[in-house]
């Protein structure tokens, strides 16, 4: 594996906990106060800035890293996450996906914004701070390139750091021989740790055995005793540790504590511990004394209590300086503290959830099974047809072997579909950037409530959805949603509120977007569709049919062109990209309270479970999806209306009948019901037909091959497939057939109306 | 400096001074607030954090009510852990526990 691959791979990781970043802001902004999404929001930025540092990627480390130090703040509760400090954190969450994607894509990014940010976020850091509550040396590393002098004022002072060290009796006589590292180390146990039977001080003595250890405990958050409790865990420690294992070494002896506690490891430079000798006065403590008791055993070997004063008294203080300049000596480390905050992450989750193991793999290696067991399915159908045809008895063995092939090939179709499954999840939170963005420059203010996120469907689905989405969110708030002061007016909230939802139905997923702005100007519209003579001046339109006019190529309602939205290729290109998705788009809207567009998407563009039927001769396949049930028209229940219209009779309630055969132009006249079979459709407005077919022929699951790639839209006609015996079907577009038979023709149908 | 109605009294620690442990040592020391206290800790043999905790909140308290509080006598292990997470019960000793 070499660099780049390794690189590719922090990218994508990078991508992942970007979406948990965001997600996590997300819940905080609505309240959410539980202290295990502040820490994934902090692991999240922590990873990032890790795996960077490992690259060398400074923009992006320093970013992270003043970002970290904020949520830092949150996440000790020295910073209250309000609203305002929320939005200036989604702003540096996009941000850092800039600075993300600039070092994969190269590209550069928005610096003064950054700029801003990392003031912005600094201010915060710092301003309810108090310094000395604050870590050493967060803050000057953002500015790695300053000089470490830039510390007046070493924490350490503030602090009253009282390094106690103490030794094992042999200690090295002379450090400076072999480079031994300082690592410090900032422990605050949550009540967790306790409560978990965990011992802070067992942890000490830990490290403590790891090398010659400086202690100092922290008591100021202890409140009186009656006011304390205590399973409370109000003592915390700032510990320098010299030993040989390193950073390494004291991270492990926290591995099992890391997430119950408030954790800060760093390394010091030994070599210039010892440059910087007796500068600062430091109140010290030498007790020395003999571990020994603290044993398990609890053999009571009388310790010699001789002082072992060592001279590194001032390692904090030039600890805390020298941070600032040897970020990217710490690149390296960084990277390793986020693998083992990440295992350690993963480990706290697996024991609470017990999460699965994920592996990554190459879409196209996906796409090639799903391809190949495309073919085996093809190819199971067309054996099983030849045998039932060559088999006279019906009960060989064969037979038999030929319906549990099936039924592992199908087995095996569906655990492949479900890899390629994906949550709506990153594309949701993609459009929460967009409407921040939007809402930014247009002035406006909203709130995007997302719904349904965890809604999967395929990847490829997932893939091309985030474009058109793009655009109709970008359209819903530069368009639909009026200015605040218009909406307080109106007597709205003047916040407006965009909706996007995702859900299942009827085997298809429907994705609404949903605003509260002003509705579609029938009006304007309509003017609009007469200047660019897409209608006669005197057509006569349905409500449906101008709010539909918007999907045509070159239309644009907003008085003036802006740099959002308005270029007049928007929904038209919204329409095709999501029709190219075997989808159909439509809209509502109310004059005032807003427009709703619903588009419904195939769950997998590669399989289908279809009834196969006889029309006029043609084998056709209604998705299986569609249909609600099938049954014999008797006589009676069949109802003229109107001149060519029949309804029929359904346990005391009337569907209309449609003529799959005389819509289709398959023949001229109408079918005799009685002959045939209805097939009970849902379609999508959510009302019922009976679709009129010649007889069924069975159920199967069918491959989907696009008739539009292979051949040309065909009205009606959804896709085609290859059965078993090698022909080719159509598979049927029932919503637009429905569609037809509300008396528009299919022609119609792809000229005018969205619901094609 | 003791008031004259107090009267001192004295506390011995448990041997295992664990989680449980803690909240039995904040209701003794609870219970005898506002009087002199001497501390013994001769039995201790495991010392946790939390207990730390409470008895540093309780030698504040007693600082504050301007009452005596000292360790009579310290177990060894009682020392080392003190000393090992960095607090300091030097000023809390008795005299004759003083080594």
């Amino acid at each position: 594996m070499d660099m780049n691959e390794i690189k590719e791979i922090f990218f994508q990781e990078c991508e992942e906990q970007l979406a948990e970043l965001e997600s996590g802001l997300l819940k905080l902004n609505d309240g959410d106060r539980d202290p295990e999404t502040v820490n994934a929001v902090f692991r999240a930025v922590h990873s990032i800035k890790g795996g960077a540092g490992a690259f060398g990627l400074d923009d992006l480390v320093s970013f992270a890293h003043v970002f970290e130090t904020t949520l830092d703040c949150v996440r000790s509760n020295k910073l209250e996450p309000t609203q305002d400090v929320l939005k200036v954190m989604l702003k540096s969450a996009d941000v850092l996906a800039d600075l993300t994607n600039a070092a994969r894509d190269g590209g550069s990014v928005d610096e003064a914004r950054s700029r801003t940010l990392i003031r912005e976020l600094e201010a915060l850091a710092h301003g309810e701070v108090p310094t000395a509550a604050e870590a050493p040396a967060p803050k000057p590393a953002p500015k790695a390139a300053a000089p470490a002098p830039v510390i007046e004022k070493p924490p350490v002072n503030d602090e009253g750091f009282q390094p106690i060290p103490f030794s094992f009796g042999d200690f090295d006589e002379e450090p400076a021989a072999h480079y031994v590292p300082t690592v410090q180390v900032d422990f605050k146990p949550k009540k967790d740790l306790y409560a978990k039977g965990n011992e802070a001080v067992l942890l000490l003595r830990d490290v403590s055995r790891l090398g010659e250890m400086s202690v100092y405990c922290d008591m100021d958050s202890l409140p009186p005793l009656d006011k304390m409790d205590p399973e409370e865990a109000y003592f915390s420690w700032k510990i320098s540790v010299t030993t040989d294992r390193g950073e390494d070494g004291v991270r492990s002896v926290f591995e099992f504590a890391e997430w119950d506690c408030d954790l800060d490891i760093r390394t010091i430079e030994e070599d210039v511990v010892g440059e910087v000798t007796d500068d600062e006065e430091l109140p010290m403590q030498p007790v020395p004394f003999d571990l020994s008791m603290l044993d398990e055993s609890g053999s009571a070997a009388g310790g010699e209590d001789e002082p072992a004063v060592v001279e590194s008294d001032a390692a904090a203080a030039v600890a805390a300086a020298e941070t600032a300049t040897k970020v990217s000596q710490a690149a390296g480390r960084a990277a390793e503290n986020a693998k083992a905050a990440a295992s350690a992450a993963s480990a706290a989750q697996a024991s609470q959830t017990a999460a699965g193991q994920t592996i990554r793999v190459d879409l196209d290696r996906v796409d090639r099974l799903i391809n190949l067991v495309g073919e085996l399915v093809i190819n199971q159908a067309m054996l099983s047809q030849s045998v039932v045809e060559n088999d006279t008895n019906g009960t060989s063995s064969i037979n038999m072997g030929l319906e549990e092939l099936q039924q592992l090939t199908r087995e095996i179709q569906d655990s492949v579909m479900a890899i390629r499954a994906q949550p709506v999840k990153p594309v949701f939170q993609r459009m929460a950037r967009t409407v921040r963005e939007i809402a930014d420059i247009t002035g406006k203010s909203v709130r995007l409530i997302t719904e349904g996120e965890n809604t999967e469907v395929d990847k490829t689905v997932i893939d091309k959805l985030a474009e058109p989405l793009t655009h109709m969110i970008r359209n819903a708030v530069d368009h639909g949603l009026e200015m605040p002061e218009k909406r307080e007016a109106l007597g709205k909230n003047p916040e407006g509120t965009v909706r996007l939802t995702a859900k299942h139905r009827s085997g298809r997923i429907v994705i609404e977007l949903a605003d509260d702005g002003a509705g579609i100007n029938r009006e304007k519209v309509r003017q609009k569709a007469i200047d660019n003579d897409l209608i006669a001046a005197d057509a006569n339109l349905s409500d449906e049919e101008i709010d539909n006019l918007i999907f045509h190529a070159g239309f644009s309602t907003a008085d003036k062109v802006s740099d959002l939205s308005g270029r007049g290729v928007g929904m038209d290109v919204v329409k095709r990209s999501i029709q190219a998705l075997g989808g159909r788009i439509s809209i509502s809207s109310k004059p005032g309270q807003g427009s709703v567009f619903t588009m419904s998407l195939p769950l997998t563009l590669a399989v289908l479970d279809g009834m196969v039927v006889t029309v006029a001769g043609q084998t056709l396949v209604v998705p299986l999806t569609a249909i609600v049930e099938t049954l014999q028209p008797e006589a009676p229940a069949i109802h003229s209306f109107g001149a060519s219209q029949r309804l029929i009779s359904i346990r005391n309630s009337f569907c209309p009948l449609v003529d799959v055969g005389r819509i289709l132009n398959f023949r001229a006249t109408q079918a005799n019901p009685i002959e045939g079979v209805a097939l009970l459709v849902e379609s999508e407005g959510g009302g019922q037909r009976a679709l009129m077919v010649d007889a069924i022929q069975g159920q199967r699951q069918v491959v989907i091959k696009s008739l539009e790639a292979n051949y040309t839209h065909v009205p009606g006609i959804a896709a085609a497939t290859i059965l078993g015996d090698g022909r080719v079907a159509l598979i049927l577009d029932v919503d637009a057939v429905v569609a037809a038979s509300r008396g528009q023709s299919l022609k119609q149908d792809i000229s005018l109306a969205a619901t094609g | 400096m003791a008031s004259k109605k107090a009267a001192q009294k004295n506390l011995s620690l448990a041997p295992v001074l664990d989680l449980n442990e803690a909240t039995v040592l904040h209701k003794q020391l609870m219970g005898l607030k506002g009087n002199p206290l001497v501390i013994d800790a001769s039995a201790v043999e495991r010392a946790g954090a939390l207990c730390a905790q409470v008895l540093m909140a309780g030698a504040r308290s007693w600082e504050e009510d301007k009452q005596p509080f000292t360790f009579g006598k310290v177990s060894d292990p009682f020392m080392k852990t003190m000393q090992l997470i960095g607090v300091n019960i030097d000023h809390l000793l008795a005299q004759e526990a003083r080594q």
